[in-house]
């Protein structure tokens, strides 16, 4: 049975060796779009951080800084961090500790690294789910920022795209982790029936 | 069970998650998560505060400055500094026994003024100074140790993004915590430096020497560092005479090293796409930790384990010495195979408060400073010692002919340096404190 199912994936997978590659140059493309687009943000945080101390300092002159700079910081960066999320996780970024990974074996390797890839899909869908409720929650109460006097909701789903992003890479993860199970499985079979047929 | 219990049991469930190859964030966030569920009986409270964690941790004004220091980190790796601090630092050592070793030593601590990152300085300072190394003779694993070590320099001096991280955790003032950070950041170059010194002497002939350089043309290499210094002046200065808040001068910091990189024609688009893709990697990264070590220590809080801790601590009649090395030793240990980052963000919320109640015979102020220097020291050891330290690997993936024993072999002395300067700073707390006392 173990061995029939061995089979069928094994042809899965040839087949699917060519929507893996399709499927992971979207994945990255997203992910990378979205950090560049983070990336930009950031910069642009940067610059308009420079011109609001510029203008504070020329305050004898008649200039001011930004209003509200800081609010626009906060927003910035939280928007950015949302946007980095996606390519983190693709290229498997995490802080992990790595001590036991020779010690494991294989098959034992790939099994976690599903797993981890799991709770991350999990932990990705909370993160969204809560992030959207949240948004209708600012909305309904119509939440302002303190000095920009702005609702608060449009930042929330500015986020959000960064979050559902966040979910769909994790998909991908889920499925790239599992395929890569099936592979190495299917290797262990392999060689452990060569092993037999050499008895 | 009880709640305090749970909370105890905690900590063995999340270190045999973190041991099973978890990401430190999804094991922290699982566990946390898990917790409050069994404290309350339901997901409800959890859910209903992570409405607004996510959004409200990413958008937090005092965390934004890490993304700020780590795009400036990258940006300084562009700018061709690390190349300039290193001919300056040849110019002024170069001549003497194991001087061009020292000079990367010397150049690492420049290079940490501008950049809160270890791995960010070892592999810049690597690519400049491990070709220079080599073609002077100097062995393998001198060459790798003495880099991985002044790599750590990176976030011991200011800039530092796990300082920054100590200071939001414990409510310290962060340009106080800098300025703390000054003097055992010097003294911990000048401690590599002497382990070089002593390695050359006893192992002779392991290296040659460059000619003396006039002081003339001393100076005029030397002027070529004016950007570090600038930059420098700005961010660290900046904070300190309160010109601007510390994300303001990160914003500043990005700007001025960035600038720098562009006026060295090192920055191309390119390059940009690059630096943006790392610094945001690890941004990611950093946060989502930050994120987990919010909601687990949530659930602590609700166990009101650092109360009851820190109560239990107080009642035991333990001198607060004896305590303080457990936990230095702990931290040591734990820094051999944890990444600093994540054990500073999960420990400090428990330890710090129950540090807080033993008398060290100063106020608290001062017993945050220097606490967040040591545990700063105590954590970046794990970044050169095996099995995990990732600036051994760093630097020992561009040493190519250099096997990894070697470069462990390499990093020992400067690992014993480290642990001297631990007991030194432990047992006389002024050496810390007395900048800051200077100055403010």
């Amino acid at each position: 049975m173990a061995k029939c199912l061995a089979h069928l994936y094994s042809d899965i997978l040839s087949n699917g060796e060519l929507m893996f590659q399709r499927l992971y140059r979207i994945a990255d493309f997203i992910a990378k779009s979205m950090a560049y687009f983070g990336g930009f943000v950031l910069i642009a945080v940067i610059i308009m951080t420079c011109i609001s101390i510029i203008g504070r300092g020329l305050v004898p002159i008649g200039l001011g800084p930004i209003q509200g700079d800081f609010e626009w910081v906060e927003f910035g960066v939280g928007l950015a961090i949302f946007a980095f999320l996606p390519l983190c996780h693709l290229e498997k970024s995490h802080a992990v500790v790595d001590l036991f990974e020779a010690a494991y074996p294989p098959l034992m390797n790939q099994i976690l690294a599903a797993l981890s890839d799991l709770l991350m899909l999990i932990i990705s869908i909370i993160i969204a789910w809560r992030l959207w409720l949240g948004m209708l929650d600012m909305k309904s109460y119509g939440e302002t920022t303190f000095i920009l006097q702005y609702q608060v909701w449009p930042f929330y789903a500015a986020c959000f795209i960064g979050s559902l992003t966040f979910v769909l890479i994790a998909i991908f993860c889920m499925y790239r982790s599992i395929r890569e199970f099936f592979i190495i499985s299917n290797n262990n079979d392999k060689s452990g029936e060569t092993a037999q047929e050499n008895n | 069970m009880s709640n305090f219990e749970l909370a105890l049991w905690s900590f063995p469930v999340l270190l045999i998650l973190i041991f099973l190859r978890f990401p430190i964030a999804a094991a922290m966030l699982a566990v946390g998560f898990g917790g409050a569920y069994m404290v309350t009986g339901s997901p409800n409270m959890m859910l209903a505060q992570l409405k607004t964690l996510s959004y409200g941790t990413f958008s937090n004004y005092s965390f934004s400055i890490i993304p700020l220091f780590l795009l400036m980190g990258q940006f300084a790796t562009l700018s061709g500094m690390s190349a300039s601090l290193f001919k300056a630092a040849e110019a002024f050592l170069g001549h003497r026994k194991g001087g061009v070793a020292m000079s990367a030593i010397g150049a690492c601590a420049g290079f940490g003024a501008i950049c809160g990152s270890s791995l960010a300085t070892a592999a810049t300072m690597g690519q400049v100074a491990l070709p220079e190394l080599r073609r002077y003779g100097y062995p393998g694993s001198l060459a790798t140790g003495a880099l991985a070590a002044g790599g750590t320099l990176g976030i011991l001096i200011p800039p530092s993004v796990i300082l920054v991280i100590y200071a939001i955790l414990t409510e310290q003032n962060i340009a106080k915590l800098f300025v703390a950070a000054m003097i055992p950041g010097i003294l911990a170059a000048l401690g590599y430096m002497l382990a070089i010194a002593i390695w050359v002497r006893i192992a002779p002939n392991t290296a040659m020497v460059r000619k003396r350089v006039p002081w003339a043309e001393r100076m005029v290499v030397l002027s070529t560092v004016w950007p570090v210094l600038v930059i420098f002046i700005l961010v660290v200065g900046g904070i300190y005479f309160g010109w601007f808040t510390p994300t303001e001068a990160a914003a500043v910091g990005c700007a001025g090293t960035g600038i720098a990189a562009l006026a060295t024609g090192q920055m191309s688009w390119d390059k940009l796409f690059r630096s943006i893709l790392s610094a945001g990697k690890s941004t990611a990264m950093i946060f989502l930790i930050i994120l987990g070590a919010g909601l687990y220590n949530s659930f602590l809080a609700l166990t009101q384990l650092p109360q009851t801790g820190a109560a239990w601590v107080a009642m035991q009649d333990y001198s607060p010495w004896i305590i303080l090395t457990a936990v230095l030793v702990m931290y040591l240990a734990f820094g051999c195979i944890m990444d600093s980052l994540s054990m500073v963000l999960l420990t400090v919320p428990i330890i710090y408060p129950i540090m807080l109640v033993l008398d060290f015979g100063m106020t608290p102020d001062d017993f945050g400073l220097w606490f967040g220097i040591i545990v700063l020291i105590v954590v970046e050891v794990g970044l050169i010692t095996p099995p995990v330290g990732m600036n051994l690997f760093i630097i020992n993936y561009m040493a190519k002919d250099t096997p990894i024993k070697e470069t462990f072999k390499g990093a020992f002395p400067f690992v014993v340096t480290d642990i001297v300067r631990v007991i030194i700073l432990t047992a006389f707390p002024s050496i810390t404190l007395w900048l800051v006392w200077a100055i403010y």
